[in-house]
């Protein structure tokens, strides 16, 4: 079996490059890396590029990534101090400060690290929540709410462990959701019910109120504008009667007249219309049915 | 060379067996299909080498006996002792015999039953296979190209021997180790296939594989058929059992090549597989292969970005101090592994919903209403009451002064510092999503319910846009938040219906004030009218009151002086004319007497006049 010289070359350069591979390894800017040999801690590479090693077995390279992870674990049931129960979850983000502590602890496993957190993270909320009444978690007015302080309280109660226990720093810590548990909830409901029951009420009250008001402002001004009318009507009648005494002067010439003409209308008026007079002779022109007139010359 | 022949055997074997083992490695560690498929072929040619193995062994020990045989012959005199050799003198070709009919015909049963199984659960399990990462790939891609390399050579060298030397045992070796190689070249071929954007194909490139082995099989159950009615002839060296045709003719194209050339030489009668050309291809195949490899290298020497993307370019891992981005266009590289491009999709506007869990059922409802829920999930956020809190004196327990709210808040956002937005965070995505979620829950615990869900809503939404963005900005994000919407605000589903009776109850107390401006709308024209008339009357009454007056007056005038001409006669004329004029309609009765003491009885109910009561009917004619 003969070699051929390129199938040679070709053979020497993919071994090269495995042999390469041995040799060498790169860290990225997003990682940092612990060299082990023979499983024991030899360097840490904190600075991205190339760099040189053993080959396995004797040396390994443990790259973690170097960047803040956040993660939130549970909607956790706490106490505050005026003893109100709040269902809070808080989310947390970390980064590894010192390899070495972090493989020697967790062996590499950001999982169980992010459990371990999650222990010391429930302990400073039990805490921190603990020294804190509801008003400080709920308040209309915002200058009451100590949301900040709160998660600045908690975050300097992980910091310090995370990085002693843990070669972990604690980066940021916000609290994402606050909520109440199923039985207050169920309360809060109906006391939200009954608030808005009581808005309704008050919403039919102030409608009826308001009714009443513009109905009777209604009758008010129809009354004004009869009253004015009348006055003015009032005044208008006796305007009339000033006018016609005035016309009466007239009959001062003659009083007497005047009475005997006015009686005589006033007597024609009262027998227009269907009235039976019962009246003696002696009632002229009746008179002449006693002494009936005579012809002179039969005298 | 005869002492070689099964050494060679158990060199195969074992490499076989390394490398079926370390290809199984490799295809777990990659989650490559193909390469599981692979792996198992290699597998059943670490069996079928084994097997081979112990049958050069035998043969190669009845040689020796035979060997020893014949010199013992040599030298016994005259032969009368071992003149008839009994069953027994050759324990060695016995046990060959022996192999050969019991123990080959029932590994290839159990080949059939593995190269089936093996195919049946390989088919199943490619379909749950998950993609490799690019790392994972490489490496798969590089190891699984070594593994061909050695594969090929050990193969090659094999199936020369066996053809040169008439060696019938290494050929199905060979021709495993050829066939291997080749699967090992596909394997690498769809990593990188894998790698350049078409991840599917290795799982195409399995199932070609399987059916490979599936027709594999099918020879062997058929070969293992035709074997039982195959006439036995002496001398004759047999085929392995277990050597299939198929393998070795995928495995060694070359070997139909060969016989396709040697047609050819006899049709023409030159030999073509002499000319100048078929030498050519042969010598440059090795070198076509090389510069592909080149190409393929100085391929990653580019890079383009496409439109709305930017990327990170990083020399051995270390951002490239000057160009740090790449923006959208054509890049030249160091080629890789020394430079590698990180690609973001960074003009991407990238969106979560704070509140709900989407329903694809509820997505695509057009009327959405409180009383009914809107998402499969909608979490109740908790919001100030600014009423007093109230204390229960009965039990001591304080009803807590919140309300629930149902929130659905689209966020809207976009990398606008892909630096700080790659290196500073590992899942930078989820950050805002809890951090927008937080300050979410931080806005709503500080406002009044009836304010937020009122007027305060737009301002709100604006509110909210900056303080994520500035929470974002503090932890480094390098994101911009672009948009905040307030819109799915609304009371939770249980309560949803008394929050509508309440907006009822505004409009029937709009509609009670409505009803009342009529009653004033209509009464007060009519109060107006109503003055009008009277003050009508009023003038009118003055009118006729006035002019009667004076109309009287002026006829006074007259009759004074009427009276004065003779008073007498004029009153008198005047009464008379009266009476006369009031007496004609009137009834009247004239007493005559003059007897004051006398009872005069009038019947008054005479009618003055006849009316219709008086006309006296016809009676009916009947």
């Amino acid at each position: 079996m003969k070699y051929h010289p390129v199938t040679l070359v070709t053979g020497l350069v993919v071994a090269a490059i495995f042999a390469a591979m041995l040799v060498c390894f790169q860290v990225r800017q997003t990682e940092v890396a612990v060299v082990t040999t023979f499983g024991r801690f030899s360097r840490t590479i904190d600075k991205p590029g190339f760099n040189l090693r053993l080959p396995w077995p004797i040396q390994s390279v443990h790259r973690f990534d170097n960047r803040v992870r956040n993660f939130e674990r549970k909607y956790e049931q706490v106490t505050t101090r005026d003893a109100r129960l709040i269902l809070i979850d808080v989310f947390l983000g970390w980064k590894i400060k010192d390899a070495r502590v972090f493989l020697e602890r967790f062996g590499g496993d950001q999982m169980m690290a992010e459990e371990r957190l999650e222990g010391i993270l429930r302990d400073a909320k039990n805490g921190v929540v603990g020294q804190h009444p509801l008003s400080d978690f709920i308040s209309p007015n915002p200058s009451e709410l100590r949301f900040d302080a709160i998660e600045k309280e908690m975050l300097a109660s992980v910091k310090p462990k995370a990085l002693e226990n843990y070669g972990v720093e604690v980066v940021l810590l916000g609290i994402k959701q606050i909520g109440l548990p199923q039985s207050i909830t169920e309360k809060v409901f109906e006391r939200m019910k009954a608030e808005r029951d009581q808005l309704v009420k008050q919403f039919q009250g102030e409608g009826a109120g308001e009714a009443i008001r513009i109905r009777s402002e209604a009758d008010l001004r129809r009354d004004q504008i009869l009253a004015e009318a009348e006055a003015k009507a009032t005044v208008i009648r006796g305007n009339a009667e000033q006018q016609a005494a005035r016309a009466l002067r007239t009959f001062e010439q003659n009083p007497e007249l005047a009475v005997f003409l006015l009686k005589l209308d006033a007597l024609e008026q009262a027998l227009k219309e269907r009235s039976t007079l019962v009246v003696d002779t002696r009632t002229p022109p009746f008179d002449l049915l006693r002494t009936p007139p005579t012809p002179a010359t039969s005298k | 060379m005869e002492q070689n022949i099964h050494r060679k055997g158990l060199v195969n074997w074992l490499l076989l067996l390394a490398v079926s083992v370390a290809a199984v490695l490799v295809a777990r560690y990659a989650h490559s299909a193909a390469g599981l498929v692979t792996s198992a072929f290699l597998g059943l040619g670490f069996l079928v080498a084994a097997v081979s193995y112990f049958q050069m062994r035998l043969e190669h020990r009845e040689r020796m006996e035979q060997l020893e045989f014949d010199e013992l012959r040599r030298t016994a005199s005259s032969g009368t002792l071992f003149a008839e050799p009994a069953a027994d003198t050759f324990p060695a070709r016995r046990a060959r015999e022996q192999f050969e009919r019991f123990i080959v015909p029932a590994f290839s049963v159990l080949l059939f039953g593995l190269q089936t199984a093996g195919a049946y659960f390989l088919w199943r399990l490619v379909g749950e296979d998950e993609t490799p990462s690019v790392q994972q790939g490489t490496v798969a891609m590089a190891l699984n190209a070594l593994f061909a390399l050695v594969l090929f050579q050990f193969g090659k060298y094999s199936a020369v021997l066996a053809r040169l030397e008439r060696q019938r045992l290494l050929r199905p070796q060979a021709g495993y180790l050829l066939l291997g190689a080749l699967f090992c070249m596909i394997t690498a071929a769809a990593e990188v296939a894998g790698w350049a954007g078409y991840p599917h194909l290795d799982r195409i490139v399995a199932r070609v594989l399987l059916g490979v082995l599936a027709l594999v099989a099918v020879e062997n159950i058929l070969a293992l058929v035709f074997e039982i009615y195959r006439p036995r002839l002496k001398g004759v060296a047999e085929h392995p059992l277990y050597e299939s045709r198929l393998i070795g003719l995928l495995g060694q194209p070359g070997g139909l090549i060969t016989t396709a050339a040697q047609a050819l030489d006899y049709q023409f009668g030159f030999k073509v597989s002499e000319t100048w050309f078929y030498r050519f291809l042969e010598r440059a195949l090795a070198w076509l292969v090389l510069g592909q490899l080149i190409v393929l290298v100085l391929s990653t020497c580019f890079i383009v970005i496409q439109p709305g993307e930017q990327a990170l370019l990083e020399r051995f891992g270390q951002p490239v101090a000057s160009r740090k981005i790449l923006n959208p266009g054509l890049h030249l590289k160091w080629p890789w592994p020394i430079d590698k491009a990180f690609r973001y999709e960074t003009d991407r506007i990238q969106s979560f919903t704070i509140g709900i869990e989407h329903d694809e059922h509820t997505e695509h409802q057009r009327v959405l209403i409180w009383t009914k829920t809107h998402a499969k999930e909608e979490f109740d956020m908790l919001v100030a009451s600014r009423e007093q809190q109230t204390t229960n004196l009965v039990s001591g327990e304080q009803t807590v002064p919140v309300n629930l709210l149902a929130v659905n808040v689209p966020v809207q956002y976009q990398i606008r510092d892909l630096e700080a937005f790659a290196y500073h965070h590992a899942n930078a995505h989820e950050l805002i999503q809890r951090l927008a979620y937080g300050e979410v829950t931080h806005y709503l615990v500080s406002v009044d319910i009836d304010d937020i869900m009122a007027a305060g809503r737009l301002k709100a939404a604006d509110d909210l846009r900056r303080r994520i963005q500035a929470r974002a900005d503090a932890y480094g994000l390098g994101v911009r938040i672009l948009f905040v919407g307030l819109h799915g605000i609304h009371p939770p589903v249980k309560v949803a219906p008394d929050f509508e009776k309440v907006i009822g109850a505004i409009q029937d107390k709009e509609a009670t004030n409505l009803y009342a401006r009529a009653y004033m709308a209509t009464n007060l024209p009519v109060a107006r009218g109503m003055a009008a008339r009277t003050v009508n009357e009023a003038e009118s009454f003055r009118l006729r009151t006035v002019s009667a007056a004076i109309a009287s007056a002026e006829r006074f005038t007259n009759q004074l002086d009427a009276h004065a001409a003779s008073p007498e006669v004029y009153r008198l004329r005047a009464y008379l004319d009266t009476l006369g004029r009031a007496l004609g309609q009137t009834r009247a009765y004239v007493i005559a007497s003059t007897n004051q003491h006398g009872v005069v009885t009038l019947n008054l109910e005479d009618k003055l006049r006849k009316d219709i009561t008086d006309i006296t009917l016809p009676p009916a004619k009947n």
